[in-house]
């Protein structure tokens, strides 16, 4: 074989590393762009924090939301309204039927014993995602946010409250 | 002589060819970044975890230089780049293109509006009041 044939084998050689290199660095460019930001995780715990500053102001529960007596005023009927939410979403893949948040939340004494009824708001369907990822992370089922902390009322009595936070909007967070 | 001028040209072939190769390879991953899609995602997601996250009488703002210079590349006026309809932001920076997203915090947002050319201004006003 002559010099002028090695050559031109060496840049047919050349030429198809670059082409595997281009097809190697188009494919690792379209996976990551394709791929929505996940903003899910975050919308959970911002609507765990505003539920939070909802329910509790320094430490000590808000008046809208217990009486004197001690009994729980919040209810699945007013909750909203009084956490300022809005669980509308845009009108596309078939949001408006289904909605896209869920929020429990449970009021506890200090020995754990439940003392109201939970109070929830939006789709009951997405307890079941968080359920299933108690041991593993899946990407396509809701993202689940659960937040506890000790507050008090007005007479020093100790609660624990706990959220649990639930966003879905699949469709526009995970390919 | 004439082989010696022969090398010379494949060899120069050789090189244009291969920056070319790279030029558009580097050309595809800075596009791929700066598409209108991607920008108009981030944005939105961006506006609406603010929002969810600010309180009454807040303003926000938000620097959103490289969706001017796309929007004004697509024939977009960047004035009409951002709009807020009940809790729902568009975003649009191109003429075929547009992303919305919700969000949860019921808080009226007056029409956003774009401040030292380059910066969006969110202004929250009270709670609204729920039907």
């Amino acid at each position: 074989m002559n010099k002028k044939a090695t050559d031109k084998i060496i840049s047919v050689y050349w030429f198809a590393i670059l082409i595997i290199v281009a097809g190697g660095i188009f494919a690792m460019v379209y996976a990551f762009y394709s791929n929505p930001y996940d903003s899910r995780e975050l919308e959970a715990n911002i609507l765990a924090n505003n539920i939070a500053n909802c329910l509790s102001y320094k430490g000590s529960l808000r008046e809208k939301i217990i009486n004197d007596e001690g009994k729980i005023l919040l209810n699945k009927d007013n909750f909203l309204k009084l956490c300022n939410l809005n669980f509308n979403v845009e009108d596309e893949y078939n949001w408006k039927e289904k909605e896209q948040y869920y929020i429990q939340i449970s009021f506890y004494n200090v020995q754990q014993q439940l003392i109201s009824e939970e109070v929830f708001a939006g789709n009951t369907g997405l307890i079941s995602s968080c359920e299933i990822q108690e041991d593993n992370e899946y990407e396509k089922l809701a993202k689940c946010i659960e937040r506890r902390f000790y507050t008090l009322d007005k007479n020093q009595n100790q609660y624990l409250i706990k959220i649990l936070s639930v966003v879905r909007k699949t469709e526009k967070n995970v390919k | 002589m004439k082989k010696r001028g022969n090398i010379l040209t494949e060899n120069i072939i050789f090189i244009i060819l291969n920056l070319v190769f790279f030029t558009i390879l580097i050309l595809f991953v800075f596009k791929q970044g700066a598409g209108a899609i991607i920008l108009e995602q981030s944005y939105a997601k961006q506006i609406a975890l603010l929002i969810d996250s600010s309180q009454p009488s807040m303003l926000l703002k938000l620097n959103m230089e490289k969706a001017k210079k796309l929007a004004e590349k697509n024939g977009i006026p960047f004035e009409d780049v951002v709009q807020i309809k009940n809790n729902i932001i568009q975003i649009k920076l191109s003429k075929n293109s547009g992303y919305t997203y919700s969000f949860f915090n019921n808080v009226d947002v007056s029409p956003p509006y774009v401040s030292e050319e380059v910066y969006y201004i969110f202004s929250i006003n009270n709670y609204n009041q729920n039907e």
